[in-house]
């Protein structure tokens, strides 16, 4: 045994190097928590601010008629010295209670109700063009992996790809205006919203499922072929099955842009009001070529069309974190799955 | 497991001989490989499509653009314009006057305590000098607003004309010969319309030749103001006057070598919207479609946001990276990855709820008045936009930068500590260098995720279209501005289709486009060529 006082060569001795590199590490502990103070700070103030809108502190928990009811004008007037608030159709039939006499209100557009047309469009739209792009996206990513060889018009493709993803949502906005609005003729309707967000968000769904069945050992497709196989059925029964997690996990976070994005919407698919709901259509085939309200355009509209006060914040920030809520209910649930996945699948 | 067979039949047919249906010359996994291919080339087939249809829509606009120009020289909109912009300046100059007033007012009043009146009637001397600067341009301004009329007359002859031949044309189209010769069609004799405007030329010359002398005898009798920085601001005025002054034979020169039947060439049409320096639309008089006030805005708003996101995005994925315990990794990615999901939307809310109000409170702070621009006017501004988009691409330069960290070869590491350096020094001089292909290509996916993103900034850049005035210096990064994305986003729905405005925002769309393209091509191309291989 050496004593202790005997000098270790590898003891920590301060030099001006390491206060440096303790700076250093600081300065980027410091980068990093700043990026992520200021994304908490967005979500904890319109969590904060959105919450007495959309929660109730008995139970069901939740403010049924915010999320289930159609938006409506607020009026704030006097009556007999005492303040109503009430939306549009109260507010008509305490006139006719009364007599209809004249009252001078203050009126609040869409401050009343709730946002259920929203959400109900923006589940719509986000299905069908997830369905679409998952489609062409899986189908455009078996291609590249299974069956293309590495030629000159693949390699465009793959350029076509990464270009694509590269391309601004509003302009998306506009080749969907001028492709199905304009010269299909759908005009405002979910058609021309669900292949406009589809065509955006194919880059992410392609690339993820190329990475899923890349990911597939290529033993899996041998072993298959070497019994007789033809291609197809390796892929249908050997490969997808095992990568179908990855390409639905990592697609998630594709749904999570879609339902997030607006611009490539407010010409092709948003109303900013629309009293009937989506399946309250004369015919079946008339569901396809209306246009719906949506979340994220309705918080454009109450935000930039409405002023803002005590009586339309509410709706203001209650509509903004549910949007918000949804939109990071659905990347969390991502994030999660592909971490489990990646520990699950260990070939 | 199946049986095996027990008792194999001789007749039976061998199974790899059994012939597969074919269609066409087809077998069925050929049919289905080419369903794959063709969804492939989907990908392709929209980026095209997308060339074409912002094309198709907007290409049109050149034409269009090129008739607009034509018609505001030929109407003589231009010839007016000379007098207009002489008049703008002079009534720039009396606003000049008319705010050092206040200025004066405000210091006999709080600093030396005058009563209004008294304030009031020490400043008799200067009032009689601001109005003996601001009459002689009366005359002027009759000129301006007779001739505004007139060629604004001549215009919508001209176009009333333009609106009668597309009736026609119409109830041609539809076989309606007999209503259509019913309209009569007088084209616009615009030199006969003209001779009046251009007939007042001497006239002009007079007033003008009288308006300068009057000015020069008005700035040469100046009153003394109380302190010796207002004294420094009237000396200015004077100077600015002066050059004023100066202008007018020019303007006079102008007016005469004003040709109204010099032809615009076609390239006009091209550099009006590049480098116009104006986007006025639904205007009386004339409206102008010049990109340049958007792009200046865009790049303006980019600039902030990267200025802010690239430190911090590219020092996180550093840290992440490089310094931090497995940990904590396990927390920051998924943590920065949610923010990746926030809507643009939302934030754009946040920044007119909640960022903007604060920034400006905090603008107002007395030990930042030094930073400038501060303490800011507006709300909504490039730093406010600028800010939130900052957080909207963090996630994306982090991930990237964070992948080409991890892409550079252990060995490389390895070496550096086993020569003795430090964990910093491998950091700074071996890891980036050996990365920065892919952090600049990160940092430019981030610039292009910034300069296409709309929502944040139609809600939250001000949206005022005018190049931000840079005599300031950075000050400019505190004024409003509209963007290419926003004005898109709001005006589109407005607009007649098929009009020349809604062509111009097609237009803007396609230089959109291309600048992502190119962003995105010079991203892959420093990856590639630059890009360390291991071996």
């Amino acid at each position: 045994m050496t004593p202790a006082t005997s000098t270790n060569p590898f003891a920590f001795r301060p030099s001006r190097a390491r206060a440096l590199e303790k700076g250093f590490s600081w300065i980027f502990r410091f980068a990093t928590y700043a990026v992520l103070l200021a994304g908490a700070a967005v979500f904890f103030h319109i969590v904060a601010k959105g919450a007495s809108t959309v929660f109730t502190a008995a139970p069901p928990f939740i403010n049924a008629e915010f999320l289930f009811s159609a938006p409506e004008t607020l009026y704030v007037f006097e009556y007999e010295g005492q303040r109503h608030e009430m939306g549009d159709r109260e507010f008509r039939a305490f006139r006719a209670s009364l007599g209809n006499p004249d009252i001078s209100a203050e009126t609040y557009a869409y401050s009343a109700g709730g946002i259920f047309p929203c959400i109900v469009g923006t589940l719509l739209l986000v299905g069908g063009a997830m369905t679409i792009a998952l489609f062409l996206g899986v189908s455009a990513a078996i291609y590249l992996n299974e069956y293309a060889r590495d030629t000159r018009a693949i390699r465009l493709i793959r350029l076509a790809v990464v270009n694509l993803a590269g391309v601004p949502s509003i302009v998306f906005g506009l080749f969907g205006f001028g492709l199905f609005v304009i010269f299909f003729g759908w005009n405002v309707s979910l058609l021309a919203g669900w292949f406009t967000l589809a065509f955006m968000v194919l880059p992410v769904v392609i690339t993820a499922s190329e990475e899923a069945l890349k990911s597939i050992p290529k033993g899996f497709r041998e072993g298959s072929l070497a019994l007789g196989a033809t291609k197809w059925q390796t892929i249908r029964k050997n490969v997808l099955p095992y990568a179908l997690p990855g390409i639905l996990t990592s697609s998630i976070l594709g749904i999570a842009r879609v339902a997030g994005e607006t611009a490539p919407i407010m010409f092709t698919a948003a109303y900013v009001v629309r009293d009937r709901l989506p399946w309250e259509v004369a015919k079946w085939s008339d569901f396809f070529f209306q246009g719906v309200m949506a979340l994220p355009y309705h918080i454009y509209v109450v935000s930039s069309k409405i002023p803002q006060n005590d009586y339309t914040e509410r709706v203001q920030y209650g509509t903004a974190l549910v949007f918000l809520l949804v939109v990071a209910a659905v990347a969390t649930a991502s994030i999660v799955l592909r971490n489990k996945l990646r520990k699950r699948y260990k070939w | 497991m199946s049986p095996a067979p027990t008792s194999p039949t001789p007749e039976r047919e061998f199974v790899i001989r059994r012939r597969r249906l074919r269609f066409l010359g087809l077998s069925l996994d050929d049919v289905i490989r080419m369903f794959f291919g063709s969804n492939a080339l989907v990908a392709m087939v929209v980026l095209g499509l997308i060339t074409v249809f912002l094309f198709k829509e907007g290409a049109g606009f050149f034409g269009d653009n090129l008739d607009n120009l034509r018609i505001y020289r030929r109407a003589g909109l231009e010839y007016v314009d000379y007098l207009r912009r002489a008049e703008a300046e002079h009534t720039a100059l009396t606003r000049y006057l008319s705010d050092l007033r206040l200025r004066t007012l405000q210091h006999y009043m709080n600093v030396e305590k005058l009563s209004v009146a008294e304030a009031n009637a020490k400043l008799a001397e200067f009032d009689a000098f601001a109005d003996r600067f601001a009459e002689p341009a009366e005359p002027i301004r009759g000129f301006v607003s007779d001739l505004t009329d007139v060629v604004a007359e001549i215009k919508t002859k001209h176009a009333v004309t333009l609106d009668q031949m597309e009736e026609k044309r119409q109830l041609v189209a539809v076989g309606r010969e007999a209503d259509a010769d019913a309209i009569v069609v007088e084209p616009v004799d615009f030199d006969a319309e003209l001779a009046p405007v251009l007939g007042t030329l001497p006239a002009f010359k007079e007033a003008n030749r009288t308006f300068m002398r009057e000015l020069q005898i008005a700035l040469d009798d100046q009153p003394t103001l109380p302190t010796d920085e207002l004294n420094q601001r009237l000396e200015k005025f004077q100077r600015l006057a002066r050059t004023f002054i100066g202008t007018l034979p020019q303007v006079e020169r102008d007016l005469e070598s004003w040709d109204p039947t010099q032809p615009i060439p076609m390239w006009k049409a091209f550099t009006s919207f590049l480098f116009g320096r104006q986007w006025l639309t639904a205007s009386f008089w004339q409206d102008w479609y010049g990109v340049l006030p958007l792009l200046v805005g865009s790049l303006m708003v980019s600039a902030v946001a990267l200025a802010l996101a690239v430190p911090l995005g590219v020092g996180a994925a550093i840290y992440v990276n490089q310094l931090a315990s497995p940990a904590e990794q396990r927390f920051i990615k998924p943590c920065i990855e949610f923010i990746s999901a926030f809507p643009s939307v939302v934030l754009g809310f946040f920044g007119i709820v909640f960022l903007g109000e604060h920034l400006r409170a905090l603008s107002q702070v007395e030990w930042l008045s030094w930073v400038p621009g501060f303490p800011i006017a507006e709300r909504l501004n490039v730093l406010t936009a600028g800010c939130l988009l900052a957080l909207l691409s963090v996630p994306t330069i982090f991930t990237l930068a964070e992948d080409a960290l991890n892409n550079v070869p252990r060995a490389f590491k390895e070496a550096s500590f086993a020569l003795g350096a430090t964990r910093l020094q491998t950091i700074l001089k071996i890891t980036v260098p050996a990365g920065l292909s892919g952090i600049i290509s990160a940092v430019l996916l981030g610039f292009g995720r910034v300069i296409g993103e709309t929502m944040v900034v139609l809600l939250c850049a001000g949206n005022r279209i005018a190049i931000p005035d840079f005599s300031e210096g950075l000050a400019a990064f505190t004024q409003p501005v509209h963007t290419m994305t926003g004005i898109i986003a709001q005006e589109m729905g407005e607009v007649v289709r098929g009009s020349i405005h809604y062509r111009a925002l097609f237009m803007v769309g396609l230089v959109l486009f291309f600048l992502a393209l190119l962003i995105n091509y010079i991203a892959q191309h420093i990856v590639r060529r630059y890009r360390i291989s291991i071996g």
